[in-house]
């Protein structure tokens, strides 16, 4: 396991993409950084963290072999790995808001940014940036945050952590090499925040409307039974879910 | 009816994607008829009545079969171009994120590998390399725009 641990960087991910151009970066290869500087979130949006309390950090993976038609098993593969290293520390009732935020109860703990080169129209390389509220205890006008800490009440060690995430995620990769589709989907789709509960969302248009999340398709959309036993599919930047 | 009219009407039949148009006005009857290849668009044009006068005639042979090549021809120039597809569904990015700039923009000169935009979906993020080198000579599709599998995204021109 190879990880590269830096005081302050802008962003792991774009180090690592910095990094990979040196041909220097082999699968797995981690940066990790105390502090980030301009750490990304969605489009347009930031992830920040207090320096040293927590993980913020990034992994290669090289995918070309995978003649992967749906790069959402991508986010399964990654959501998964983080789930399961969690459980491996006993953090209690964890699942996956979709797409790929990590929750305990009804707080996110982790969140995932994945960036893919597209070389040649196929999916060639895979950067992974995992954000994960470790030690942190105050989270000021964000209170659908929270960390490991602050549910568990135990301080953690950030290496160790970001080992058994790292060892994880080989694990899911190579479930993912095997070509288990259905089993990765299923195994997904069995830890989606507010599965078969009533909940509440808004559509892009802000209309509020109630449904059951069902499961997840191949493409990375989300099923929601509506109404009328209808089930209806939402891409990402269609939908929200009220919690 | 003058020049300018006859020519109006074959850009908007050409345009209507019809086979074939006949029209009767008076002493004049027009027929444009548009094959497959838009080269190909024939017009005949004649007076029903010989006896009358026909001063447009010998004009409007020639010109209105000119004009018809005309639409047809930035769709030659085109061809010469190579269009870069959309390998994915999802949303369109022309820039790594809101305040940094544009991967490429119209005239810049790309080689191949280099990151032409971004297009997320369900929240990953890919960015799309280009395949081939030369000229961006147009960018087909608006930033920040939904795209579909196969959709044209950039013309190149590579020589």
């Amino acid at each position: 396991m190879r990880i590269i641990k830096l005081n302050a960087i802008d962003s792991t991910n774009s180090y690592l993409r910095k990094l990979c151009a040196s041909n220097l970066v082999t699968d797995y290869t981690a940066v990790m950084a105390k502090k980030q500087t301009q750490g990304r979130g969605q489009m347009g949006t930031v992830w920040s963290s207090q320096t040293s309390k927590n993980l913020t950090f990034s992994v290669f993976k090289n995918v070309s072999a995978y003649h992967l038609q749906h790069p959402f098993y991508i986010s399964i593969v990654v959501s998964l790995a983080v789930l399961k290293s969690l459980q491996f520390f006993s953090i209690p009732k964890l699942s996956i808001k979709w797409p790929n935020d990590i929750l305990s109860e009804n707080k996110k703990l982790c969140g995932i940014l994945i960036e893919n080169v597209l070389k040649q129209n196929k999916f060639s390389e895979s950067f992974i940036g995992i954000g994960l509220n470790v030690n942190q205890t105050d989270f000021k006008n964000l209170p659908q945050a929270s960390s490991l800490r602050l549910v568990t009440g135990n301080i953690f060690d950030l290496d160790e952590v970001a080992k058994q995430i790292i060892k994880n995620l080989k694990v899911y990769f190579d479930v993912l090499e095997g070509e288990h589709f259905s089993m990765l989907k299923t195994e997904y789709e069995s830890y989606l925040f507010r599965k078969n509960k009533p909940s509440t969302f808004k559509d892009a248009e802000g209309t509020v409307f109630s449904g059951f999340i069902k499961n997840v398709s191949e493409t990375g959309s989300l099923q929601v039974l509506v109404e009328d036993a209808v089930i209806k599919e939402f891409d990402f930047k269609t939908i929200t879910l009220l919690y | 009816m003058d020049i300018k009219e006859i020519q109006n009407l074959i850009k908007f039949v050409a345009k209507s994607g019809a086979s074939e148009v006949k029209l009767e006005m008076g002493d004049i009857k027009i027929t444009i008829k548009t094959g497959p290849d838009p080269e190909a668009t024939a017009i005949q044009y004649a007076p029903v009545a010989a006896q009358l006068p026909q001063p447009m005639a010998p004009v409007a042979e020639p010109r209105p079969v000119a004009e018809a090549a005309a639409p047809a021809a930035p769709v030659a120039e085109t061809s010469k171009y190579i269009t870069i597809k959309s390998p994915i569904i999802g949303t369109f990015y022309r820039k790594p994120s809101p305040d940094k700039p544009l991967f490429v923009e119209v005239g810049q000169t790309i080689a191949e590998g280099d990151v032409l935009c971004i297009i997320e979906a369900m929240k990953l993020f890919n960015e799309i390399e280009s395949e081939v080198s030369g000229k961006i000579v147009k960018i087909l599709v608006d930033d920040s725009s939904p795209v579909e599998f196969d959709q044209p995204l950039f013309l190149v021109d590579p020589s």
